[in-house]
């Protein structure tokens, strides 16, 4: 089922990576796709944990896709993270229309490596759309306003797999863990302002949510099944026009007994060679995940690697 | 050990007195802009191969196909050295106005800052001192791309 799954998780993603490769080659007015790939590298962002246009983990105000205000843009990504005892694979595409439209879609398999859940699986599927408000980061710069979005994340989660082999035979479903729900929407507000004088992106976000580990866990809980309202930051700092450097933040409820999710946070470097292609090394911890379910409840941290090729 | 979402704003806080310090620093030593870009000889050799580079980029050379080109470097030379504290005089027209009839697009815009970027480079200006410069000319977008813009762009399939 593993190995299907992995190929699965292969072949789609290279045939999108390709395929956005080969639609952004040409350095003419437009691509093969009609879009004009307009907007200034690394304005597109790279994608978040669940799709989103933004850095590794939080989204930005940006709209994905290098297509200027009259035209779209497109891309695939593909990003791998192990932390010391849990493996997270992400894969999916994302839609960006007239700078001010986002649909993207990303599936999300989980993976537990180590702890006494050695075995366990849990995969889901996550919807995203964003609008863009107000606000331009890059023309700007003459205002303190900051692009503005807001955007909703649907998530459905899938199900536990290897249940039994991890000891909790019978389990397939999160509600069994605790969880008050298998599907969840987060609503989030970004808003990201370019210094460019200061070669500067700060950005920051609010989410209304009720997620689980980012919905792989469910969404609300024993302790607290209503929504809750976290706060999220990046930084970022471009010393090239094709690099960005910087950190990341998001804190995260905590609705489940089993779970002591707490803040997680990164720091990354993202490259982007060409409108085509942005590849992102980050170093993500996300605290404790499952401790006292698990025993284990050292720091969760690791590398995470992202690839995406759009235009 | 303070909780991740402190530290994570103390490190912000820090990075942003560097940042207010390293500004500061610039400031008090006289230097403006134009000088620290390298002054005229530094400018006029970027204007020169923003020239070169620009009439042969298809997204934008349409846009001059009526232009004096020789005038054209002299006036981006006096706008440049005017917004950055070089003290010359700018003769040409404003923004809006000499963009009126051009329908420039947002791509177009950026597409010319691209070509800006890729001439600074040529010439061996810093990254965060070009940043500087385009962080000056980005807020011209109000007046140059109008109202729902349509290409006139020869290479762009109707």
């Amino acid at each position: 089922m593993e190995y299907f799954r992995a190929l699965r998780a292969v072949v789609v993603t290279s045939c999108f990576l390709g395929v956005g490769l080969l639609g952004g080659q040409t350095a003419a007015a437009e691509n093969l796709f009609g879009s004009d790939e307009g907007k200034f590298l690394l304005t597109a962002g790279f994608n978040d944990l669940e799709g989103s246009g933004g850095g590794g983990l939080v989204p930005l105000a940006f709209i994905t896709g290098y297509g200027s205000s009259d035209s779209w843009g497109a891309n695939a990504h593909f990003t791998s993270i192990q932390l010391k005892d849990f493996q997270l694979r992400t894969y999916g595409a994302a839609v960006g229309a007239l700078d001010r439209v986002e649909l993207s879609y990303t599936r999300h398999e989980f993976n537990v490596t180590g702890t006494p859940l050695d075995g366990l699986g849990v995969s889901q599927d996550i919807l995203g759309l964003k609008i863009k408000l107000l606000g331009d980061a890059v023309y700007d710069q003459d205002s303190w306003l900051p692009q503005i979005c807001v955007g909703a994340e649907y998530h459905k989660n899938d199900g536990i797999d290897h249940a039994a082999q991890a000891g909790l035979a019978g389990v397939t479903r999160v509600t069994q863990l605790g969880a008050s729900a298998a599907h969840g929407t987060d609503i989030y507000l970004a808003a990201t302002k370019i210094f460019l004088a200061e070669s500067l992106v700060v950005n920051a976000a609010v989410r209304a949510t009720r997620a689980n580990e980012f919905g792989l866990l469910g969404f609300g809980g024993d302790r607290k099944s209503s929504d809750s309202y976290e706060p999220e930051g990046t930084i970022a700092w471009l010393p090239t026009r094709r690099l960005a450097v910087g950190s990341e933040i998001r804190t995260r409820p905590r609705n489940l007994t089993l779970d002591d999710e707490s803040t997680a946070y990164d720091v990354f470097v993202g490259w982007t060679p060409t409108k085509n292609l942005s590849l992102v090394a980050a170093w993500l911890n996300l605290g404790g995940v499952l401790g006292p379910a698990t025993g284990v409840t050292r720091h969760q941290d690791g590398p995470y690697l992202s690839i995406q090729a759009g235009f | 050990m303070p909780s991740p979402m402190r530290l994570w704003l103390g490190c912000l806080g820090l990075a942003a007195c560097i940042a207010a310090g390293n500004a500061a620093r610039a400031e008090s030593g006289g230097l403006t802009l134009f000088d620290r870009l390298g002054g005229e000889a530094k400018l006029r050799a970027t204007v020169h191969e923003f020239v070169l580079i620009m009439e042969s980029d298809d997204r934008i050379n349409f846009t001059f196909a009526n232009t004096d080109l020789k005038k054209f470097e002299q006036l981006l030379y006096e706008q440049l050295c005017n917004l950055t504290q070089g003290g010359c005089p700018y003769t040409g027209r404003d923004m809006y106005t000499a963009h009126a009839k051009l329908n420039i697009t947002n791509a177009e815009f950026n597409a010319l800052a691209e070509d800006l970027y890729e001439a600074f480079d040529r010439v061996h200006v810093p990254y965060r001192l070009q940043n500087k410069v385009v962080a000056m000319l980005a807020p011209m977008q109000h007046d140059v791309v109008k109202d729902h813009p349509v290409s006139q762009n020869p290479a762009v399939a109707k």
